[in-house]
């Protein structure tokens, strides 16, 4: 019961994180209006939605593994590839690769609707095989989340930003919460489950933090005479 | 050659306020000095112009000054551009 309540209110901080995260995320796509910035705000929603999912199945007092859980995993798998390919279409010149990145967004979209419905035209495929996909989502995110380290590791490199290493460690940390998720799947081991959640608030909060940094203390500074 | 990379029309409106905001310290904005620094073709600079009038960035063609709506807007943009420059992403 004590385990359920800390797990929901862990899953709501995360929820709440991602959502205020969310806000500012869409602004790239809202100043530019460039569908290939809509996988960021896409990305921390569903993540942020996958968090809410959590907190209501953990909230059940007579939850059952698979219901809810399905749509959990599926979210925040899509989460991850959202964030990827966003990343992954903001280093090309936006006219050559328009048609890419709509066909990209929309097939994902297509996908996610399509997996989704499959809890309902076929429960026993999704719930029979949740711990091969709970593993293979949760190795796409680590995948993912490595890519677009990496990704954010070249421009740091290139621009010589000093706050963007603090994205790139905030990836490290969600893809490393990913993998302690991965070992717990395995193992069974309440370090890997606990330091996961850990790992993940941290990660969220540096997310926080960069955001706070760039549109109010820059805000307060160009204020100042 | 260098390939010249093409913009989105966002970006050269972005830029063209961020010129017209740095030149406004001028006693006069020279027209031709804008277009070799956007570098963009003449009649283009003028359609790019009106548009940001009719949008109320700017105050009108002539004077070129750059309006409160329009410093806002700038303000936002490059509080944006910073914001994505410190999440790795690139604008081109």
């Amino acid at each position: 019961m004590y385990y359920d309540e800390l797990r929901s209110i862990i899953e709501i901080i995360s929820a709440v994180i991602c959502f205020i995260l969310l806000r500012f995320m869409i602004k790239p796509y809202l100043v530019t209006r460039e569908g290939r910035y809509i996988g960021l705000p896409l990305g921390f929603g569903f993540l942020g939605v996958s968090y809410v999912i959590s907190a209501i199945a953990y909230a059940q007092p007579n939850f059952v593994e698979g219901d809810l859980k399905w749509f959990q995993l599926l979210f925040r798998g899509f989460s991850f590839v959202f964030l990827a390919v966003a990343y992954y279409f903001s280093k090309k010149p936006s006219k050559n690769t328009r048609i890419f990145w709509d066909i990209t967004f929309s097939g994902l979209f297509v996908g996610l609707t399509a997996l989704a419905l499959l809890y309902f035209i076929a429960p026993q495929i999704t719930l029979d095989n949740y711990w091969t996909i709970n593993l293979f989502v949760r190795a796409t995110g680590i995948v993912c989340l490595s890519y677009i380290f990496v990704h954010c590791i070249r421009e740091h490199i290139k621009e010589a930003e000093p706050t963007s290493i603090w994205v790139a460690t905030a990836y490290a940390l969600l893809g490393i919460s990913q993998y302690s998720t991965l070992v717990w799947v395995v193992d069974k081991s309440y370090f890997a489950f606990w330091g996961s959640l850990a790992v993940r608030l941290m990660g969220l909060a540096v997310f926080l933090y960069v955001t706070y940094h760039s549109f109010y203390q820059l805000k307060k500074k160009r204020q100042q005479p | 050659m260098k390939k010249i990379q093409r913009r989105d029309k966002m970006k050269i409106y972005g830029d063209l306020l961020m010129i017209l905001r740095a030149e406004s310290g001028n006693e006069k904005i020279v027209i031709t000095r804008i277009q070799m620094k956007i570098n963009v073709p003449f009649t283009r600079l003028k359609k790019y112009l009106s548009d940001l009038a009719e949008l109320g960035l700017i105050e009108d063609e002539e004077s070129l000054k750059v309006t409160e709506k329009g410093k806002q807007y700038l303000d936002e943009y490059e509080a944006v551009l910073a914001f994505m420059k410190r999440m790795g992403m690139s604008y081109k």
